[in-house]
């Protein structure tokens, strides 16, 4: 049996004595999408955090490409699992292809700098992405969907087999945030890299699904998963209300086309 | 850049020597050119105006290139080279040991222990709180900054107002008069590590200006990186501050105009800072040479003509995009 990209055995975290993940376990394989819901605040950046090696477990393991986090290097792990922030804080105005670059940092040296083949691939990165045209702009300049595909870029540059995303659409508007998850879609498609993404919008998980790719959804609640499994199987209306306290409909539609397609519509909140 | 000034500081003073005598006077040194020139013209290049130009090259471009660093790795444009204290620090051991021991000779180890005690007190402090270092490290160098101040304060309130308190005050101001070169031998070991260790780590500050967790899952040991940008510009500018005094302006403001010249990429801006800040501090200090009968001292001066040219630069570029 071949074991997964990434597997969470138990983990728990707290910060002093207020718990905030409790025995979280789930895997990732190749090729595969992890959407983590929950409401605000429940750790799903926590959780990200733990599996970014940025935060230290109180207990479990986390095991990526059969060996555990903690007794990887920062510069090794970074190999294995790229980053995409929630929102970019922007201070200095460095160029695309500078911020794309630092994806390379993992592969060059403490008292060295991005070669030409790093450049190169950084290059390569922003063409797959499609936003070459942006690569001598100052990223402080630009928009939240073109800042936030820079950050894919980059995360591509990183050329790692596991890509962590928080709320990567948040701030976005329609057609951005859709551009985004497409792209992501693509990656998992062509590239065959696996996603975990925290985000608020169950929809998200459909979005994966509609298109055929093999996704896990999650529900954090109250320290805990209180659901895992394909969207099918975990995206229904009972628990969406136990999720989020709302009452929703899930809605099957095909629209003229041969496909049926999924969307969660959120209706009242329940008290 | 710099090497132009060096020239240019040669010839300006009171004792006004054509170019041309310059580099006579600088070849006269080597035996084989044969040339003669007077002791006088000897002594004022040789051993009064080249030790201080080449310490004012030393001092400025330290003082710069930390800058940057810091405000590179705070993300922070307002910081400056004293952010963690060490200003402060090596004022108040310089002023101790002026007070202790009424000597000049121990002002120098005892301004660079106490700048590097400092920056030590200001880490530890921010290590207090863990999960938010960047943060918690400024406050600290605030907090050790202004203790620093208040001992200097009463120092100055202890010291004998006839010859402690001028030398305390002279010293704090910041000058370059009467520097020879014992205090290059002084200063150039801290600065030239400092300023090795930065230019070589210098686009690992580019990446850790996205922030610790960025860096870190960019694959960056943020620990040791900051470690070690922490210690060279510290190492710089204790050494810098040692032999010359507390010389505000040129860590905030000469970083800031090499961002609006060459942009923010740190593998250029730290060597253009370094020459700028040089250059700067070189034109400064023949300025306070020649301005009037005494000398006036550095700090007074850079501020003075920083400021403004600092605001022109501002209009003119429109802050540079951020």
């Amino acid at each position: 049996m071949v074991s997964p990209l990434l597997s969470v055995e138990q983990v728990g975290f707290s910060y002093g004595h207020q718990q905030i993940l409790s025995d979280i376990s789930f895997s990732v394989d190749k090729g595969e999408v992890f959407c983590l819901l929950g409401p605000n605040g429940c750790g799903k950046t926590t959780l990200l955090d733990c599996i970014l090696g940025f935060q230290r477990l109180k207990s479990g393991s986390i095991i990526v490409s059969g060996k555990s986090i903690s007794e990887i290097t920062p510069g090794n792990l970074a190999r294995l699992i790229s980053y995409i922030p929630q929102s970019h804080e922007r201070t200095f105005p460095y160029t695309v292809l500078e911020i794309v670059m630092m994806g390379r940092a993992a592969y060059t040296g403490l008292f060295s700098a991005p070669n030409r083949m790093d450049r190169r691939i950084s290059e390569s990165a922003l063409d797959t992405v499609g936003i070459s045209h942006l690569k001598t702009r100052p990223y402080t300049r630009l928009s939240g969907g073109e800042g936030q595909l820079v950050m894919i870029a980059r995360a591509l540059a990183q050329n790692a087999p596991l890509v962590i995303m928080d709320e990567p659409t948040a701030h976005l508007d329609f057609k951005n945030e859709l551009t985004v998850l497409e792209t992501i879609a693509r990656l998992v498609q062509d590239k065959g890299i696996s996603v975990i993404m925290a985000t608020h919008f169950p929809n998200h998980s459909f979005f994966f699904e509609n298109n055929d790719i093999p996704i896990n959804v999650a529900m954090l609640k109250d320290t805990r998963f209180i659901e895992t499994g394909p969207p099918a199987k975990v995206l229904h209306e009972d628990k969406i209300e136990t999720l989020y306290g709302i009452q929703a409909d899930i809605i099957k539609y095909t629209n003229g086309t041969d496909r049926a397609r999924k969307q969660v519509i959120p209706i009242r909140t329940v008290v | 850049m710099p090497v132009i000034c060096i020239c240019l500081s040669l010839c300006i003073g009171r004792y006004p020597l054509p170019l041309s005598d310059v580099l006579k006077i600088l070849l006269s040194r080597f035996e084989s050119f044969h040339i003669s020139v007077t002791d006088i013209q000897y002594g004022v290049v040789w051993d009064i105006r080249l030790p201080r130009a080449v310490l004012g090259a030393l001092v400025g471009g330290s003082l710069a290139v930390s800058g940057a660093a810091f405000q590179g790795l705070f993300k922070n444009p307002l910081v400056s080279s004293g952010i963690l204290g060490v200003s402060a620090g090596a004022g108040f051991g310089a002023t101790l040991a002026i007070l202790l021991f009424h000597s000049l000779a121990a002002v120098y180890p005892f301004a660079l222990g106490f700048g590097i005690l400092a920056v030590m007190l200001s880490c530890m402090i921010g290590r207090v709180y863990q999960s938010t270092p960047s943060i918690m490290l400024v406050l600290g160098g605030v907090i050790v900054a202004s203790v620093f101040s208040a001992l200097i304060s009463f120092a100055k309130f202890v010291a004998d107002p006839y010859e402690q308190l001028p030398a305390i005050v002279f010293w704090l101001m910041g000058s370059l008069a009467n520097v020879g070169y014992k205090e290059i031998q002084v200063a150039i070991i801290p600065i030239l590590i400092g300023f090795a260790g930065l230019y070589g780590i210098s686009w690992r500050i580019n990446v850790l200006s996205m922030g610790d967790k960025e860096a870190h899952s960019l694959g960056i040991n943020v620990r040791l990186s900051k470690a070690i940008v922490i210690i060279c510009a510290s190492l710089a500018t204790a050494g810098a501050v040692s032999v010359s005094g507390i010389i505000g302006w040129i860590g905030l403001v000469i970083p800031h105009i090499g961002r609006m010249l060459v942009g923010n990429d740190n593998r250029i801006l730290i060597p253009v800072s370094f020459s700028l800040g040089a250059s700067f501090l070189i034109l400064v200090d023949n300025l306070g040479r020649i301005l009037t009968g005494s000398e006036i001292p550095l700090g007074i001066l850079t501020a003075i003509i920083g400021g403004p040219f600092f605001v022109y630069l501002l209009k003119k570029t429109k802050g540079g995009g951020w």
